[in-house]
């Protein structure tokens, strides 16, 4: 596990540092992961220690914004003024992405299915 | 010899002591998973949500400021950027399994987060919610770690963000299955796809205990969702931001 831990905070730091110097509009972590991403195409694998700490991580992905979201204590009587509003948005947004995303890669799927471009779907 | 501590003075001690919020948040969870465990993984038994409002009751009920929690809690917030890294890993599986499909998807993922952003920017403003609450919808389409970083970036609040992102994750894994059959989509890759840009973490863990190809399929569609919007939402903001007057 601190195999994989250690492997991690590399990469992190990396993005940070890339952040930081070379690419200030976006987050260090999502540089690192996009180092790591690429490193692991090179490789052609993924090392056991870093598959069973991602797994982890995407697991309990949740806890780790636990602190973030208790924040909502402050913004309580905002959240309640506007609660309609923002409920609507997340609703209707929702169903929106999750449903245009099905179409449109359902729709182009079949397409490139029917002029030979895709490959066939097992 | 033996002196007898009031209680209060203990009780002092341990407020002061950062464990103190972390075990607050580490129990919460515990116990919101338990909950989700036993309720064989439904999603309306969501363990954060669980964990975030049992934090807030208790914090609130003694009286403790929330920058006081986060002192402590701040040691498990610090590992959202290391988690995010690690979702690499699933990007990486997804690519080996979707040869030929890769411009589909950066294709629908692209509509898919774009409609995502739009329409929850347009309906919040639309239906006069402040800039503060219409600023945080603007990242809530993507996983949370990588929607705080962007929050950060473009000056909106990343609890407000984060809080809505929990919110969507627990809508779009209830609402999935029923707005996918209604579409009729069949193929478990194009499911999982739709899954990981709409719900996010939840949605996976759902994906993945139905079939193992949507679930692969979700959670690199929630890695690369991400990742363009990391990309492109600040670019595309700085363009847009005056026009919009936010």
């Amino acid at each position: 596990m601190i195999e994989g831990l250690v492997q991690l905070f590399l990469w992190q730091g990396l993005g940070e540092l890339a952040s930081k110097f070379l690419l200030p509009s976006i987050p260090g972590p999502v540089l690192g992961l996009v180092f790591l991403v690429v490193f692991l195409m090179i490789k052609g694998e993924v090392n056991q220690p870093l598959g069973q700490v991602a797994d982890q991580f995407r697991q309990h992905l949740g806890l780790l914004f636990v602190p973030a979201s208790v924040g909502v204590v402050l913004f309580l009587p905002e959240l309640k003024a506007h609660a309609l509003a923002v409920s609507t948005a997340l609703l209707v947004s929702v169903v929106l992405t999750i449903g245009v995303t099905a179409v449109v890669l359902k729709v182009f799927w079949y397409f490139s299915l029917k002029f030979g471009k895709g490959q066939r779907h097992e | 010899m033996n002196k007898r501590i009031p209680i209060s003075e203990i009780w002092v001690y341990l407020s002061g002591d950062p464990l103190f919020a972390l075990i607050i948040t580490l129990a919460t969870y515990q116990l919101g998973y338990m909950l989700y465990v036993r309720a064989k993984r439904n999603p309306v038994v969501n363990p954060v949500a669980i964990s975030v409002v049992l934090t807030c009751c208790i914090i609130s009920a003694l009286d403790m400021p929330y920058e006081k929690y986060f002192e402590g809690a701040q040691f498990v917030h610090f590992l959202l950027g290391t988690a995010t890294v690690a979702l690499a890993v699933p990007i990486y599986n997804g690519f080996k399994r979707m040869k030929g499909k890769i411009f589909h998807m950066w294709v629908a993922l692209t509509a898919g987060s774009t409609v995502s952003i739009v329409s929850a920017v347009a309906i919040a403003q639309w239906m006069g919610a402040s800039n503060n609450m219409v600023g945080s919808m603007y990242a809530k389409s993507v996983t949370a770690p990588i929607a705080m970083g962007i929050a950060e970036r473009i000056n909106v609040s990343p609890t407000l963000t984060a809080v809505f992102t929990v919110i969507t994750g627990m809508l779009g894994a209830i609402l999935a299955p029923y707005i996918l059959n209604a579409l009729k989509i069949q193929q478990w890759w194009i499911r999982g796809t739709a899954i990981g840009v709409g719900a996010h973490g939840l949605g996976i863990t759902r994906a993945f205990s139905v079939n193992e190809e949507a679930g692969i399929f979700a959670s690199m569609a929630m890695g690369l969702n991400g990742v363009i919007s990391a990309i492109g939402l600040p670019i595309v903001l700085t363009y847009l931001r005056p026009h919009l007057g936010i």
